[in-house]
């Protein structure tokens, strides 16, 4: 067991014009269960892959415990890969490709058969040793690839999308199964994904990629409430966070405002007591975020100061909740390259789309008109200019 | 209303019966087509067969397929044609000779398929462009020198000109077919063994050549069956009579004269000689289609 | 181990760092060094076995050389002496048209018989694997001995025939027809090409024929205006393939003419007389010269059809 730092980490195509991961820093702690999250293409599997010395190292370095592993060969950095496609030797059986490396590395057959089997009980595979791959289900396939990699006992697991190719049940039961095995097992883990359910889920803490960019890094509760910019905050979360240009009035004692196209909403000094930059923004265009979960019924909060009325485009009944779309007198402001922003997002100026997510039994209707409150406490502020969270 | 739709079902129930006619009437049609066509091409190997177990005096006798009265006198006869070594030094020739090149291929094809399709060097693709470049090279333009060599070096009259190139994956064309097959199965097979600490040699033989199954099985089959038909090289390199294969001793059959010394044995020996190569295609069919699917992936 | 501890605000280690881009350079530099002893039997063969050979074939091509004696450079005189060989104009003469009948009729013959066997027959593969017997055994020495014995005076080819009321006469010893059961012979072996066809076949979408169906067209037109331009690359293999075979062709007309490419030098292949000229005359330096010019041969022929491709040839996607 060890810890992983990356420093610098870099992969750069055609001399360096192409960056698909740009500086990498991530101190990884012994143990711990991080999660490279980011949409597709963001280089998250290109910085396990250079972890896992499958892939060439531009420029930067890794780090294995002590040992600087950039010249290490791969089966020397004692890290196990579980792939997307688990990559089972076709014409072995489970037992064989559980057993592989321990059979490379030349250790007697009696301790191969009683670390594979060890294995093969945690996983509930014993019934299936002599079985071959093709003849498993997708839920045991993923198995058997965990099997592999645990079998060795490595320092570090790589795991590369492991339950993407699930069907949606099956993934939510391997993923808590995997965090529990993590869990005891304590193995340093590093999980990538897209899903960012499994991020908020699995991880001791989450690191989000953009175009092999870092964006942050922190435990999961914290980057969903304290997002550092306008692309976490819209890649986190289902529905996305509601992002709208404003304009905040003067900064005074007794608060400000924040206009909302027409509409105009009162900040109290408590309100807006931990965002100390917000002041330098005073009198300008700022980017106002709200997730779904924090806009209410006027109804519901019968002590609320400022009311936003609007109409009702479309209710989706999910049965659990209700998502509400609707538009407000205001400006959309847009996220690029993020692939969780709604279709509705695209809106012309001066009606944006907005989505809230209410409580199931809400009595409202496609076309009512409805006055909603935001909860003031909870709203996000970015600089329109950087996308950097304003604090 | 009823009645209606109970008339409909009933002209629909005529109508698939004129359709489904219609079809098969077309099916035994090309059925026919095909028959005629294969009987007219076969017979004349059917007639073989069955000839080669009636009297030598029957053979020519007409069109007839059964035999009036069998015998396997040809058998014997040509089996004996030349006297000592008999046709079985000539088939144990041909069949060490084919074994050897189908060993041969299948080691140094693989080796350099496994090169080609997965590993990188420099100027890999210039190699790969003279290997396929080789494939459509005639043979006479290398026959003459590789002849003189092999004089010279006391080669003439072993199989080891016929064998040697083989172990020098010298048939480029199914070097072509396990890199073609091998480029097909994912990486990350080869990443995961990576991974599990193999080398590139149990790369090559614990994950790449289990799974390249069925080119292997192609590869041997066509292997076998070339070089057991080959006859150019046969007749060049193997010119004294005991080191001689079933191709080049079937012309032992030839009379100076150019007639033919005994049909009857000719066709016993040529019945036995095509023999392998139907046994082995037809063996081989269930094997090439029963190779390993590449499951184990989504 | 290469950590030194210097803490300040934030306890970091300070990690040495050895000099950049050494992994890259060692690690593919094993993979380099593997892929060379995976190719080394091939670059041997290659060498020894293709390259040399081939350079010492153009060399001899150039001398007079009998095996005996050591060659003696003569020039261009055995590409000159071509120009005189009465003989080589005959080879060529059969050559040319043992390729442009033979290799259009398989062409044609598995073209065809693919297309039927393409339209959802029962039994499929069997009858795929009885019209590629004749592929398997068509080069051997028994086939082409068999051959003789059917298109004899006495075969039953003519008693097939004497079926209708012909008298046939001995097919192989007749000047005039021996070429012809030859090319007959080649045909014979159309299954080779014909496999390929149908796998071709196999891969076009029903979906096309669903469409030109609704769009009211019949199984000619079908045939026509999908099938055949989709299966044009494979017709484009197979032509390559056949044409490159037929001008090496040999053992069939070698063993059926007894080994003397007659009767009067009537399946006189090239291949026939450069192995007479090599194998029973010695001389090595003439037979050398024929076969660069047989290697020439084939590559114009090869160069112009890639060239003609591009005007029939039609690659989708």
């Amino acid at each position: 067991m060890a810890s992983v730092s990356l420093e610098g980490l870099t992969k750069s195509y055609g001399n360096g014009v192409l960056k698909a991961v740009n500086d990498l820093n991530l101190e990884i702690e012994d143990g711990e269960f991080v999660v490279l999250v980011g949409p597709s293409g963001c280089g998250k599997s290109t910085a396990l892959r250079m972890i896992a010395g499958l892939e060439e190292i531009s420029d930067g370095g890794v780090w294995i415990g002590d040992q600087f592993v950039n010249d290490v060969h791969p089966k020397d950095r004692d890290v196990a890969m579980v792939f997307q496609n688990y990559a089972l030797y076709p014409h072995m059986t489970v037992f064989d490709n559980i057993a592989f490396a321990l059979q490379i590395a030349g250790m007697p057959r009696d301790e191969i058969r009683r670390r594979v089997e060890d294995a093969a009980r945690t996983l509930e595979l014993t019934d299936y040793l002599k079985r071959r791959p093709g003849q498993l289900s997708g839920g045991q396939r993923q198995r058997v690839a965990m099997g592999r990699a645990i079998v060795r006992q490595p320092a570090v697991f790589l795991m590369d999308e492991p339950l993407s190719n699930l069907d949606a049940k099956l993934r939510v039961q391997m993923r808590a199964e995997i965090s529990k095995l993590q869990r005891r097992l304590g193995v340093t883990t590093i999980y990538v994904t897209h899903d960012q359910v499994e991020a908020m889920t699995m991880g001791d803490r989450v690191a989000l990629l953009r175009d092999g960019n870092l964006q942050q890094v922190a435990p999961p509760s914290v980057m969903y409430d304290e997002p550092a910019n306008m692309f976490v905050a819209a890649f986190l979360g289902s529905p996305s966070m509601n992002l709208l240009w404003g304009e905040l009035g003067e900064v005074s004692a007794s608060g400000t405002t924040l206009k909302l196209g027409g509409q105009t909403l009162l900040l109290t000094t408590e309100k807006i007591a931990g965002l100390r930059r917000l002041g330098a923004y005073a009198n300008r265009a700022v980017v106002v975020g709200i997730r779904p979960e924090d806009i209410y019924p006027a109804a519901d909060r019968p002590g609320a100061t400022s009311k936003i009325r609007s109409n009702i485009d479309l209710v989706e009944a999910l049965g659990s909740d209700k998502v509400l779309h609707f538009s407000i007198d205001a400006r959309q402001a847009l996220v690029k390259s993020s692939d969780s922003l709604d279709e509705l997002n695209h809106g012309e100026a001066g009606k944006a789309h907005c989505v809230a997510r209410l409580n199931a039994r809400t009595p409202l209707r496609m076309g009512d008109d409805v006055d909603l409150v935001f909860d003031t406490d909870r709203l996000h502020f970015f600089d329109g200019e950087t996308g950097e969270a304003i604090r | 209303m009823v009645t209606d739709r109970r008339l409909d079902s009933r002209s629909l129930a005529a109508h698939r019966r004129t359709r489904k006619l219609r079809r098969n009437l077309r099916g035994i049609g090309l059925h026919a087509i095909l028959i005629v066509l294969l009987i007219a091409m076969l017979y004349p190997v059917i007639w073989m067969v069955l000839s080669s177990l009636r009297p030598e005096d029957e053979i020519f006798g007409g069109l007839g397929l059964i035999p009036k009265s069998w015998t396997i006198e040809n058998y014997v006869k040509g089996w004996q044609l030349s006297g000592n070594p008999t046709f079985a030094a000539f088939f144990i020739n041909s069949f060490i000779i084919s074994a050897l090149a189908v060993v041969g291929n299948l080691i140094s094809c693989s080796m350099a398929g496994y090169a080609f399709a997965r590993l990188h060097f420099p100027f890999k693709w210039l190699w790969f462009a003279l290997m396929l470049g080789t494939i459509m090279l005639p043979i006479h333009a290398q026959m003459i020198p590789q002849y003189i060599f092999f004089l010279k070096i006391g080669w003439v009259n072993t199989i080891l000109p016929l064998v040697v190139p083989k172990f020098l994956a010298t048939d480029a064309f199914y070097i072509f077919l396990m890199v073609q097959f091998m480029r097909s199965l994912p990486a990350e097979l080869e990443q995961a063994a990576v991974l599990d600490g193999a080398s590139y040699w149990q790369r090559y033989w614990r994950i790449i050549l289990p799974l390249t199954m069925p080119a292997l099985v192609t590869t041997a089959v066509f292997t076998f069956i070339h070089t057991y038909n080959d006859f150019l090289g046969q007749l060049i390199y193997l010119t004294d009579v005991k080191s001689m294969t079933v191709p080049v001793a079937l012309r032992l059959f030839l009379d100076p004269s150019g007639g033919q010394s005994s049909v009857g044995g000719l066709f016993a020996m040529v019945v036995l000689s095509i023999a392998p190569v139907l046994g082995f295609f037809l063996a081989s069919q269930r094997l090439l289609t029963k190779g390993i699917a590449t499951q184990g992936f989504k | 181990m290469s950590e030194v501890e210097t803490s300040v605000a934030r306890p970091k280690p300070v990690r040495v760092r050895p000099p950049p881009n050494t992994s890259r350079s060692s690690l593919s530099r094993m993979e380099n060094r593997a892929a060379y002893w995976f190719l080394l039997p091939w670059l041997a063969g290659f060498f020894f076995i293709t390259v040399v050979p081939m350079l010492a074939s153009a060399y001899l091509s150039f001398t007079d050389y009998r095996v005996l004696k050591p060659p003696q450079w003569v020039g261009l005189q055995n590409y000159v002496a071509m120009t005189h060989d009465r003989r080589l104009f005959v080879s060529v003469g059969v050559t040319l048209r043992y390729v442009l009948i033979s290799v259009p009729l398989v062409l044609i013959f598995s073209l065809a018989v693919a297309a039927l066997l393409n339209r959802g027959l029962k039994g499929l593969a069997i009858y795929r694997s009885l019209f590629y017997v004749p592929s398997l055994i068509g080069a051997s020495v028994g086939i082409g001995m068999l051959w003789r014995e059917v298109f004899g005076a006495r075969g039953i080819f003519n008693s097939f025939l004497a079926l209708f009321g012909i008298k046939g006469a001995g097919w192989m010893s007749s000047p005039g027809t021996a070429l012809y059961t030859v090319i007959g012979l080649n045909v014979w072996t159309f299954g080779a090409a014909m496999v390929i066809f149908l796998a071709a076949l196999r891969q076009i979408p029903e979906s096309y024929y669903e469409a030109a169906s609704l769009d009211g067209a019949n199984a000619l037109q079908k045939f026509r205006r999908i099938t055949l331009p989709l299966l044009t690359p494979v017709i484009f293999f197979n032509l390559v393939l056949n044409t490159i075979g037929a001008f090496q062709s040999f053992t069939q007309a070698f063993v059926v003419s007894g080994g003397t490419g007659g009767p009067v030098d009537s399946t006189l292949l090239y291949t026939i007389y450069l192995y007479q000229r090599a194998f029973q005359h010695l001389e090595m330096g003439y037979a050398s010269a024929m076969a660069w010019v047989l290697l020439a041969t084939i590559a114009a022929f090869t160069a112009l059809l890639f060239w003609s491709s591009r005007f029939w040839v039609f690659y989708g996607d």
